[in-house]
């Protein structure tokens, strides 16, 4: 029983304005995505004397500043799909960042060269944000203590080892070429006389005119993501490990009943969370050069923000990968779209605040229409 | 259908709320983007300066501040004002000295010069320093602050005793030089002063009040604090009146925000060091201005100096214009 079918089979008996709900309920972080990127196509020329939203520059940087928020989003996606919370993605990344740091400058000041230093610092944050994820597992899946409240304690835990573990929050001196790694591009586009299009290395010697019409296309940060995102897609959508983080989160006892190892999928799950949150630090750690163990606090809300806005249901059972991605997308286009504006940043909350619990109405609101409840919903 | 007409309301109250606030600019000017580290007392004054400069001197501001201190709240904002690509200058306080350099740079490669006001990349010395791209770092010269601050500290103690630094945030380069100066004169000038912390309260004011009380406990004889900012000399002071130590245990106050004149007044605090946030601000426009004009003799760090306020002369109006007001 998956909740397409749930959906198809409601969709029969229902009368057309009805329907027309659980299509909008599909459909509108899409939607409403699409009409904020134009309020800011039209607004951003009108008021801010000349400044173009429309850029190849401002799209990647819209991805760019997507991509820590995205990360924490997409383990957090299957946590919240099988009914749970993971409170501790933001700390953990930060525990992730600093591990990382502390690797590649181990490594490199040990004579490894760099590309093979970097590979050290993805696997110290994977490693040390896997372990964090073992344990949130384990006493959610073995001891039955509610996610809630394990990932709170945990978050608290991962971030006083973080800033244990760091110097003084913040981790330096690592080697000059890591700046690279987090800030250049797969391809560079110099627009103009003289310009043309380059992959991986931008031409040397250019002149400072040059550099300006130049568009990073697709930084670093963002092509990890996207495999990230499309590995997420394909576990959640084409593999066992996604029909079973659906079922049990659709109907715990049921998933029980017909066999599905409950606990041990629980562990994964709150493993893979803690990863994807691992991956955000260890790009934090390359873009700004310096493992920093405070970097992850101010994401988690956003993070879990952008979850509910695409349309994760926090009851469990419903919600999609792309749903994260568009979430996390609406987020980062307002404060863009808001700085370009000139209106304050702080607006930034008050929209995310509303539009979230939009986002939850509708859910409700068509769960009400087919007629799924939350009396039928198990889950910790 | 309730729920379309939600959404409707939302996306008009988004619009209108937008048009208000943005103001139809115009063309043809320099643009220089204002990106200070926080919301606090310090940076809004700083603001004043901007303002008052881009008004005097004709040219546009685009102030944008972040809600919290972090490399992770000031780094999209910076992005943002990048990605406008109207901007020619950007007048920023950085929030970390090294993990900032990468996106300042990115602001760089965009063809946006940089000025760097109250806090500074890299060591500071942008002429022969690691990180020489800002134009230039117009700030206090927070190492001879930290150093006044002993000085004060230790005279209000009577040159002996224990005293404890609260801190804000470790690797900003304007509170590390205030610990690294104070350390260095207790050390040289006053043997009989032990020196304990700094305690770091992330830019949380609650938190530096709660550091500060755990010291007081810890240490019955405490003599002294040193807050290095806003909110560690608030937090420090409120710890003091909160534990009814007031006079016992003596403040210097790195910042002059009215609560510090305020405590001030009650004998909390014994000295207060006002930076000038006015100048800088009103200097790092006048600075892109002057390079925009072709100027290219600019000094690459300006130190703007501090007024000294203690009880004696927080009634003179030469030294009370330093206090840090912001109209409402």
């Amino acid at each position: 029983m998956t909740e397409t079918a749930d959906v198809k089979a409601a969709k029969k008996r229902l009368p057309s304005a009805q329907r027309f709900i659980i299509g909008v309920s599909k459909f509108w972080p899409w939607v409403f995505l699409g009409l904020m990127v134009l309020f800011f196509l039209i607004a951003v020329p009108v008021f801010s004397g000349g400044a173009s939203f429309w850029s190849v520059r401002n799209s990647q940087n819209i991805l760019v500043a997507i991509t820590p928020v995205l990360l924490l989003g997409l383990g957090q996606t299957f946590v919240i799909i099988s009914a749970g919370i993971d409170l501790s993605v933001g700390w953990v990344m930060s525990l992730a960042s600093v591990f990382s740091a502390h690797a590649i400058r181990a490594t490199y000041n040990a004579g490894v060269p760099l590309p093979f230093a970097v590979m050290a610092g993805f696997f110290a944050a994977v490693f040390s944000a896997a372990s964090v994820g073992l344990v949130n597992g384990l006493i959610i899946a073995k001891l039955k203590v509610p996610a809630f409240i394990v990932t709170l304690g945990t978050s608290f835990v991962v971030r006083g080892l973080a800033l244990l573990f760091s110097e003084n929050t913040t981790v330096i001196g690592l080697p000059d070429g890591i700046r690279d790694y987090g800030n250049e591009s797969l391809f560079y586009s110099i627009r103009g006389d003289g310009g043309g299009f380059y992959v991986l290395e931008p031409p040397a010697d250019l002149t400072t005119a040059m550099i300006r019409q130049m568009d990073r296309i697709l930084p670093w940060p963002v092509v990890i993501t996207a495999v990230v995102v499309a590995i997420c897609i394909f576990l959640l959508r084409k593999t066992q490990f996604g029909r079973h983080t659906y079922a049990i989160g659709g109907n715990m006892q049921a998933a029980l009943r017909t066999g599905i190892p409950v606990d041990s999928h629980i562990i994964k799950l709150y493993m893979l969370s803690s990863v994807t949150a691992g991956i955000a630090g260890f790009l934090s750690t390359l873009r700004f050069t310096a493992g920093s163990a405070v970097i992850g606090d101010p994401l988690l809300l956003s993070s879990i923000a952008a979850v509910i806005i695409g349309g994760v249901s926090l009851f469990g059972g419903a919600g999609s990968i792309m749903g994260t991605v568009i979430g996390a997308l609406i987020i980062a286009v307002l404060t863009t779209g808001l700085v370009m504006l000139n209106v304050q940043a702080f607006w930034q909350f008050i929209v995310v605040g509303v539009v979230v619990i939009v986002a939850v109405l509708i859910d409700q609101s068509r769960d009400l229409i087919i007629g799924r409840g939350r009396s039928g919903r198990g889950g910790a | 259908m309730r729920i379309r007409r939600l959404l409707a309301t939302v996306a008009v109250a988004t619009i209108t709320g937008s048009l208000a606030i943005s103001a139809a600019t115009g063309q043809d000017k320099i643009k220089i983007g204002f990106l200070p580290g926080v919301v606090d007392p310090f940076y809004q004054v700083m603001q004043l300066g901007v303002e008052k400069a881009a008004a005097d001197l004709g040219v546009e501001v685009v102030t944008q501040i972040p809600p919290t201190w972090g490399v992770e709240a000031q780094t999209p904002i910076l992005d943002a004002l990048i990605a406008r690509g109207d901007l020619d200058y950007i007048i920023t306080a950085p929030t970390d000295k090294d993990q900032m350099v990468a996106p300042l740079q990115a602001a760089l490669d965009a063809g946006i010069k940089i000025i760097t006001v109250d806090t500074f990349l890299g060591d500071g010395d942008y002429a022969n320093g690691p990180v020489n791209f800002p134009i230039a770092y117009i700030g206090s010269d927070n190492m001879e602050g930290g150093r006044i601050s002993a000085r004060g500290l230790a005279k209000a103690i009577g040159g002996k005793g224990t005293v404890y630094i609260n801190s804000t945030n470790p690797n900003v380069s304007s509170v590390e030089a205030r610990e690294l100066g104070f350390k260095e004169v207790m050390v040289a000038e006053f043997p009989d002063i032990k020196v304990l912390g700094p305690d770091y309260n992330l830019d949380d004011q609650n938190k530096a009040a709660q550091q500060t009380g755990a010291v007081i406990e810890q240490n019955p004889d405490l003599a002294g604090v040193f807050g290095t900012n806003v909110f560690s000399a608030g937090g420090a002071g409120n710890a003091v009146v909160n534990a009814g130590l007031s006079g016992a245990v003596q403040v210097v106050a790195y910042d002059a925000t009215a609560e510090a004149i305020e405590l001030m007044g009650k004998g909390v605090v014994s000295l207060v060091l006002a930076q000038k946030p006015f100048d800088m601000g009103y200097m790092a426009v006048q600075f892109a201005v002057a390079d925009n004009a072709g100027v290219t003799s600019l000094p690459k760090r300006v130190e703007t100096g501090f007024a000294i306020i203690d009880k004696d002369n927080v009634a003179d109006p030469e030294v009370a214009r330093f206090i840090y007001r912001v109209p409402n």
